[in-house]
């Protein structure tokens, strides 16, 4: 305790902490900037590690694959089967009815799950020849893709795939194999299905992986592998390890959220940066984006990745079979549910990632950056030292009342048909409205407004911390964006150059609006995605359809504290003019 | 004056009425809200669901033995008065005893701030309404968790002995409360204090607080018996309680020791455990005994951090109870950063347990981190307080918020 008193002391007689309180506003500035730059520092050299497989049962491209040559006529046979299927226009259900044929005659026990409003899909279970029968592993394949295009590869490849490994006495995890309407709500509808209702089910699944070869086309280029879940859940680092050594071992090029064919080769700082930029923006908007199939596997402990094949090339089909085949080789010797390696991770190229450990810390600043904003707003006025009760409850009132506004706002924009403009304009409105208030029209207290400021951004600061776990991305995304938010400078009647504050004022509100940020955001990075207004139609779906709730955090996180400190930029009279009023009175 | 009086009359039945009335609606619009809290273990614990309640409540309508099964932690009394309403009813007694305390609370405020006038006070009806409109107290409420019950009991025993000053009254009450808690017993010792060392009422408190309890026991030992004492509830409600026997996760700092210890230290550090948890009381007691509230307070917030099985409805009581302290706010050194740090762990706790639990993406580390977060916060806050309450006694009981002190 010594040093610790020599150094109170020290800092008492050096008046450290005014000085301390005087540069909040820096300090929280200079917090945001960390912040970032520390997300910067990640794809450099020394700041990332090499993946590595970290189960050891799981023991990857170890036993040779057989899914070649000879299995090749089959896929080509329930190709053409397919190919007939579709061009005799047979309708969904009876279409199903044919394939479950199929399915029966190598022994698999099948069902149709019939959902009239999301579409329907069909599984078949494999029973595990060495298995309890308690735990299951998925092959997925949507009847058409995200893109919307007939999966013909994906199917055929699925239903010859189930066939060889119906052969096989090696399973001790029941095979589910499905075929849905479209890889997003008709899947999202059977996964939900099987955890509640379904009688036909082969134990809790412990992993998916989701076909998707949209070609009838023998060759393709190279494999993209997405793995981003709802939420900000991912799978397991080693989940997404073992497909992309498969995909390495079977010789070809691995693309990660997207990326072109003709970037798959870099590896420097700026494409390490571009990757983990992308991952950030597709974790933050997954659900509203297409669904690829795996993101509607979260929320039940299941590990899934989607595997795409790419392009016109010089590799064959079977191969592209054999990473199904050699990753439930991997999971199958699996005694426990995936534990080991990452939960929380970003991938910087296929074979390099960054733990949570090493990127946590930024968001953590941002929240910490709202924190400071709190103290300044509580202790940089004239107002610090009593405790005006009064006043403090006024505010929070304020704050309960913006909250049930926000409540209300994300409930009506979400059910009923208001077009998503009037949120913008709505929001533009209300934030330069203090540029044509006249002046009799003020009534706030000065009080009031520095502590609905600094419950605005302790709200926030909140927010912030309880999402970084949950969902990183989202959580970095509205810290930064909101960041403005805590630039705003109250102002009293007296304050000097009014006109020029207030603009300011009013273009940082603006531009830190919750949705005009995200319509912006989008509209920027995902222009082809979203056109228009289309965002919040998608967000509005990612809620209704999948349980995204990304709109509600932006609602129920964003908008309280955006609507605080719109109110606290109102010019108010100070809290002494007042008491000179009612004395004069 | 008589005016005042009429005054506080009316914003005291408005606060409770307010209290009960909210109570009511939530949980008539979320009609499932209580299932959902009483799956929470920020809430509910093996102690003092509701559910286990129920599980009580069944086997005694129907005749079966309630504690062999080892679900049930109730003390039969409890169970008995339960059975004798039905079930529908039940949220209304829980609603009724959270505007109890609220009343309470508005008159032990108004009592202690008329003894000590020119002091810095809250008014009494925001005190009553902080209570009532306080998100932890009406959620464990809503989630009928006994802890309720327990509160109720405790801030009776306050009211009478702090404003009624009727010794009688305050040890039944306080019997009561240990009835349902066994560790509140040890809050007879602050509540000496109120006694003003007078050793006729100590002996009167603690023979009526004995009695009472002793009766209690007797009765419950000796229900649908035919007379004959069966002492098998002791052991699955105290016992259970004292030893610990369900080792599930808490918001307390007992749990996470006993799932990573080895199996020959667990007895040995359970008695450590609950030699920590009481025995720092007297302590207090003693250190602040002119301050007969205070030293109750800060008793009752140190056996909130150290339970075996806490809630968050144990420190929604005892954060009612801090604005009578508003004298010592002045002297407080970081009542942000407790803030701060309470908001954060309450916040982050159900999210990690989500993260833990059903996710599967975190794990056991990742919840007691925060609980460990929130008893850094409890801890900051009973500290602060502590240091205040020194600070007051050495300015000698008139504030001087100027005067710029360090401590050694």
């Amino acid at each position: 305790m010594g040093l610790f008193e020599t150094l109170q002391r020290k800092a008492v007689k050096l008046g450290l902490l005014p000085k301390l309180l005087a540069a909040l506003p820096l300090l929280s500035a200079l917090t945001a900037v960390v912040s970032v730059v520390m997300i910067l520092i990640i794809p450099m050299n020394g700041q990332y590690r090499n993946t590595y497989i970290s189960e050891n049962a799981l023991m990857p491209s170890q036993a040779y694959s057989y899914f070649r040559e000879t299995e090749w006529n089959i896929l080509r046979g329930y190709r053409t089967e397919i190919e007939v299927l579709n061009s005799r226009g047979v309708s969904a259900s009876d279409r199903y009815d044919i394939v479950a044929g199929w399915l029966n005659e190598f022994g698999a026990k099948t069902a149709v799950y019939r959902n009239e409003e999301m579409g329907d899909t069909l599984y078949g279970v494999l029973h595990a020849p060495r298995g309890d029968g308690t735990e299951a592993m998925v092959l997925c394949a949507p009847w058409n893709n995200s893109e919307g295009e007939f999966n013909i590869g994906g199917s055929a490849l699925a239903i010859a795939l189930s066939r060889y490994f119906s052969r096989w006495p090696v399973w001790s995890k029941n095979i589910i194999v499905v075929f849905s309407d479209n890889p997003s709500v008709a899947l999202r509808s059977w996964v939900e299905a099987y955890h509640t209702s379904l009688d036909l089910t082969g134990g809790s699944i412990e992993a998916a992986v989701i076909l998707d070869y949209p070609s009838n086309n023998d060759y393709f280029n190279y494999t993209e592998i997405h793995f981003e879940g709802l939420n900000g859940e991912l799978p397991n680092l080693d989940l997404v390890n073992v497909a992309v050594h498969i995909t390495q071992h079977e010789g070809m090029k691995v693309s990660l959220h997207g990326l072109p064919r003709s970037e798959l080769e870099k590896n420097n700082y700026w494409s390490r940066l571009k990757l983990l930029f992308l991952g950030m923006k597709d974790s933050t908007l997954a659900g509203m984006k297409k669904a690829h199939g795996n993101e509607v596997f979260s929320g039940w402990r299941i590990q899934a990745v989607t595997l795409k094949a790419r392009g016109e090339g010089q590799i064959d089909i079977t191969t592209f079979g054999r990473i199904p085949e050699a990753m439930f080789r991997s999971i199958n010797n699996l005694l426990e549910k995936f534990h080991q390696s990452f939960f929380f991770y970003f991938l910087l190229s296929p074979n390099n990632f960054v733990s949570i450990s090493s990127y946590l810390p930024s968001a953590v600043l941002l929240s910490i950056t709202f924190a400071i904003a709190a103290v300044d707003a509580t202790v940089n006025n004239a107002y610090a030292s009593a405790l005006h009760i009064t006043y403090t409850l006024l505010a929070a009132l304020a704050s309960v009342i913006s909250l049930l506004v926000s409540f209300l706002v994300a409930h009506w924009f979400l059910y009923s048909t208001t077009s998503p403009l009037y949120l913008i304009l709505g929001s533009v409105v209300l934030a330069v409205s203090p540029l044509v208030m006249s002046r009799s029209n003020n009534a706030l207290r000065e009080p009031v407004c520095y502590r609905m400021r600094t419950l605005g951004y302790i709200y926030y600061s909140l927010i912030l911390t309880s999402l970084l776990m949950l969902n990183f991305p989202l959580a970095f995304s509205i810290g930064l964006f909101g960041y403005p938010m805590t630039l705003v400078k109250p102002l009293n009647i007296y304050s000097k150059s009014q006109m020029s504050l207030k603009l300011r004022n009013s273009v940082l509100l603006v531009i830190s609006n919750p949705f005009v940020a995200t319509w912006l955001i989008c509209t920027v990075v995902e222009n082809s995605e979203f056109p228009n207004l289309d965002v919040f139609a998608a967000l509005f779906s990612a809620w209704k359809d999948l349980n995204c709730w990304t709109w509600f955090v932006l609602c129920l996180g964003w908008l309280p504290t955006w609507l605080l400190v719109t109110f606290s930029s109102f010019t108010s009279i100070p809290a002494a003019e007042t008491t000179i009023e009612k004395k004069s009175n | 004056m008589e005016s005042f009086r009429q005054e506080g009359r009316w914003s005291l039945l408005a606060v409770v009425c307010l209290a009960v009335t909210v109570r009511c609606a939530v949980t008539a619009m979320f009609p499932s809200l209580q299932q959902q809290l009483d799956q929470q273990v920020e809430f509910s614990t093996p102690m003092t669901s509701y559910k286990s309640l129920r599980e009580g409540l069944f086997l005694l309508r129907h005749g079966l033995p309630v504690y062999s099964g080892g679900v049930v932690h109730q003390p039969p009394l409890l169970l008995s008065v339960f059975s004798r309403v039905p079930n529908c009813c039940h949220r209304y007694l829980y609603a009724v005893a959270d505007g109890v305390v609220a009343c309470q609370l508005m008159l032990v405020s108004r009592a202690l701030f008329s003894r000590t006038p020119g002091q810095r006070r809250v008014p009494t009806w925001v005190v009553g309404l902080l209570f009532a409109l306080n998100p932890l107290a009406l959620l464990s409420c809503v989630s009928q968790s006994t802890v309720s019950l327990t509160n109720v009991a405790l801030s009776s025993c306050v009211y009478c002995a702090v404003v009624l000053r009727n010794t009688w009254l305050s040890g039944v009450a306080l019997a009561f409360a240990s009835y349902l808690n066994v560790y509140n017993a040890v809050l007879a010792i602050p509540l000496f204090n109120a006694f003003n060392g007078a050793r006729r009422e100590v002996c009167l408190f603690t023979s009526v607080f004995a009695l009472c309890l002793a009766l209690l026991l007797l009765l419950s030992g000796s229900q649908g018996n035919g007379g004959a004492f069966d002492g098998s509830f002791l052991q699955a409600t105290y016992g259970a309680m004292i030893r610990f026997e369900s080792v599930a996760p808490n918001l307390g700092l007992w749990w996470y020791f006993f799932i990573e210890m080895f199996q020959e230290f667990i007895p040995f550090f359970k008695g450590v455990f609950n030699v920590f948890h009481v025995g720092v009381t007297p302590a207090i007691a003693w250190r602040f005994r002119g301050q007969p509230l205070y030293s109750f307070v800060i008793s009752l917030l140190w056996l909130t951090l150290t339970k075996p099985y806490p809630t968050l409805g144990d420190t929604a009581l005892c954060f009612a109870y801090l604005p009578l302290f508003a004298p010592l706010f002045g002297y407080l050194k970081y009542p942000l950063f407790s803030t701060l740090l309470f908001l954060h762990g309450v916040m982050l706790s159900p999210i990690f347990y989500h993260l833990w639990i059903d996710l599967g993406s975190g794990n056991s580390n990742f919840f007691y981190a925060v609980s460990l977060v929130y008893a850094l916060a409890l801890g900051s806050i009973i500290a602060d307080f502590v240091w205040a309450m020194l600070r007051m006694e050495y300015d000698g009981g008139s504030p001087n918020y100027k005067r710029r002190l360090t401590q050694i």
